[in-house]
């Protein structure tokens, strides 16, 4: 860290006089208001700008200073971290099945199927959750790739991928605001914070299958406290990540200085780290770890067995109001 | 071996434009429309205490461009010259944010994220292709490095105010000069 500064120390030194001269000038300019060395060096150590005849971009600022610690915070820190968001939570959710089990239907399939999500709410859903999981993973390759992959590959190789990476998530980007937003804006109503959340919290959603957990099935409306913990972060993160991704992805649009890049590229590495540990959970959960789930996202329907264990105060509500609805 | 760095004596620029004129015409085969690897900048223009300084990539030691480019393009030379792969680059853009001085430039202007290649200073060292080869030349430009020279944007440099080469040599040639204009209590670093 400190030779970060020492050495970016040096190059400025070397570029014009050293502060130790700051006096050099100043015995003389007393008839004539003339800079001194010191005085240029800390203008420009300050960010000023000047005039130039160049029209290239920032270039009529000789210096931009920043924190610099935001290099390594993004190397040591942010890269790893999200490599183990990923592969890290892959292997602890296989290592929890294997222990644990997944989440039986007690009494197997019923065959009755309910209406649960309207065919429009399936495809909102895939069109976010396809481009977020090709976002994660070229956003991996353009964080961490470099460490983690490019050592293992030819360099024509390492050029291509990372070259559609990055083509890859600019253009998946659009896709996945758009389901996004339709998504956060309506299903938010059905995701709001109830008493009994609480309590599904506390033993776990009923998933553990042993010690003082084991077979405890808690309440829950159309969504559980699990699956609106998921979806607030999402909705919180997923617009961190927007926001900030659209300053990377339209520079010229919005013009950020380059300090504010380099902030939003540390927003939008948070958000991702965030984004893809939960992503992980909810896939292993919808696919292997809650029997008969997977099944809501793809026809819309759910299992009658499925709904009473997972969901019951919909369930309940849906059978009481005439809502409930059969495939036929 | 040496470790190169540029010097600019603001006591002796002029704002000629003299060694921008000098790398654009030296690395003329490189350079995409617009693309500008020196520029001079002046601060309080017509005012008291102005300043001229020429300013390109400074080939840091630890380089920021280098730890935030995603694609890894960037490597050291023997001479501690910071030089990058236009093959590897992809466009994105993290180097210009983190560069202190502004030194990497893009043909295009950032239109739904593409820029195109980054350009940036050579020290008139060209870049990882052979020696000379034209596909340097068209990529890199000159490499003067290669032919025992120094920069041309430096050697063309009228007052010589812009010094480039070993650190340790130009910063001596620096401190003469502090020591001529007569300040005896100049202490250097
Ligand atoms: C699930 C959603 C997303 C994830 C997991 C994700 C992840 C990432 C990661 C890890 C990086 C690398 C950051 C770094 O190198 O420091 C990145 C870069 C980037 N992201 Fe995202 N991102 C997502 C969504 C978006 C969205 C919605 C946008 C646009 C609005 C976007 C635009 C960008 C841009 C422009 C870059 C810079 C690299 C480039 O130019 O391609 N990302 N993303
Ligand atoms: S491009 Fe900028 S950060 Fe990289 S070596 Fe040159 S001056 Fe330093
Ligand atoms: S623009 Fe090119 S050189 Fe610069 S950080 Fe991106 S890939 Fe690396
Ligand atoms: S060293 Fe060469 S490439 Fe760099 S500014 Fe000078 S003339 Fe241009």
């Amino acid at each position: 860290m400190n030779n970060w500064f020492k050495q970016i120390g040096l190059t400025l030194v070397l570029m014009f006089s050293a502060i130790g001269l700051a006096q050099a000038g100043s015995s003389q300019g007393a008839e004539q208001p003339v800079a001194t060395d010191g005085q240029i060096w800390s203008q420009l150590k300050a960010g000023a700008t000047g005039v130039t005849t160049s029209h290239g971009e920032f270039h009529n600022q000789p210096i931009n200073t920043y924190d610099l610690r935001v290099l390594e915070l993004r190397s040591d820190l942010l890269a790893p971290a999200l490599t183990a968001a990923l592969f890290g939570m892959i292997i602890i959710f296989v290592l929890f099945i294997k222990v644990n089990g997944i989440s039986k239907l007690h009494g197997g399939f019923s065959g009755k199927l309910v209406y649960r999500w309207s065919k429009f709410d399936v495809s909102i859903h895939w069109l976010g959750a396809i481009p977020c999981l090709l976002l994660i993973l070229t956003g991996l390759t353009l964080l961490a790739g470099r460490f983690f992959f490019q050592p293992y590959i030819g360099e024509g190789l390492w050029a291509g991928f990372v070259y559609a990476a990055k083509q890859v998530h600019d253009f998946m980007a659009i896709p996945f605001m758009l389901g996004w937003a339709l998504m956060t804006t309506l299903w938010a109503k059905n995701q709001l914070p109830k008493m009994y959340d609480l309590k599904w919290m506390m033993v776990v959603g009923g998933y553990i299958n042993f010690g003082p957990f084991k077979g405890k099935h808690p309440d829950a409306g159309f969504a559980n406290a699990g699956e609106k913990l998921w979806f607030w972060a999402f909705a919180v993160f997923g617009l961190v990540i927007s926001a900030s991704g659209m300053l990377l992805l339209f520079p010229n649009l919005f013009e950020p200085s380059r300090t504010l890049s380099l902030i939003a590229l540390v927003l939008h590495s948070v958000s991702a780290i965030i984004i893809t540990a939960f992503s992980i959970v909810h896939i292993f959960m919808a696919t292997v770890m809650s029997e008969g789930g997977m099944e809501c996202m793809v026809s819309g329907y759910c299992d009658e067995t499925w709904a009473s264990q997972h969901h019951n105060l919909w369930f309940d509500e849906i059978k009481e109001n005439g809502t409930l609805k059969y495939k036929d | 071996m040496a470790t190169m760095k540029f010097l600019c004596d603001t006591k002796r620029c002029i704002e000629c434009n003299g060694c921008v004129t000098a790398c654009k015409n030296e690395n003329d085969s490189a350079l995409e429309w617009g693309i500008q690897r020196r520029r001079v900048v002046t601060i309080n223009d017509g005012q008291p205490g102005e300043a001229s300084i020429s300013v390109a990539c400074m080939h840091c030691t630890d380089a920021p461009c280098q730890a935030v480019c995603p694609a890894n393009c960037f490597y050291k030379t023997e001479d501690g010259l910071t030089l990058h792969n236009k093959d590897t680059c992809i466009g994105c853009g993290y180097c210009l944010y983190a560069c202190p001085f502004g030194a990497p430039q893009f043909p295009k202007k950032g239109a739904f994220g593409s820029r195109g290649k980054m350009d940036k200073c050579t020290f008139c060292a060209g870049g990882p292709e052979e020696n000379h080869s034209d596909a340097e030349r068209q990529k890199y430009g000159s490499n003067r490095i290669a032919e025992g020279k120094l920069p041309m944007c430096a050697e063309l440099c009228a007052t010589k105010s812009l010094l480039a080469g070993d650190a340790e040599i130009i910063s001596s040639i620096y401190r003469e000069r502090v020591a001529y204009r007569g300040s005896k209590n100049a202490i250097w670093g």
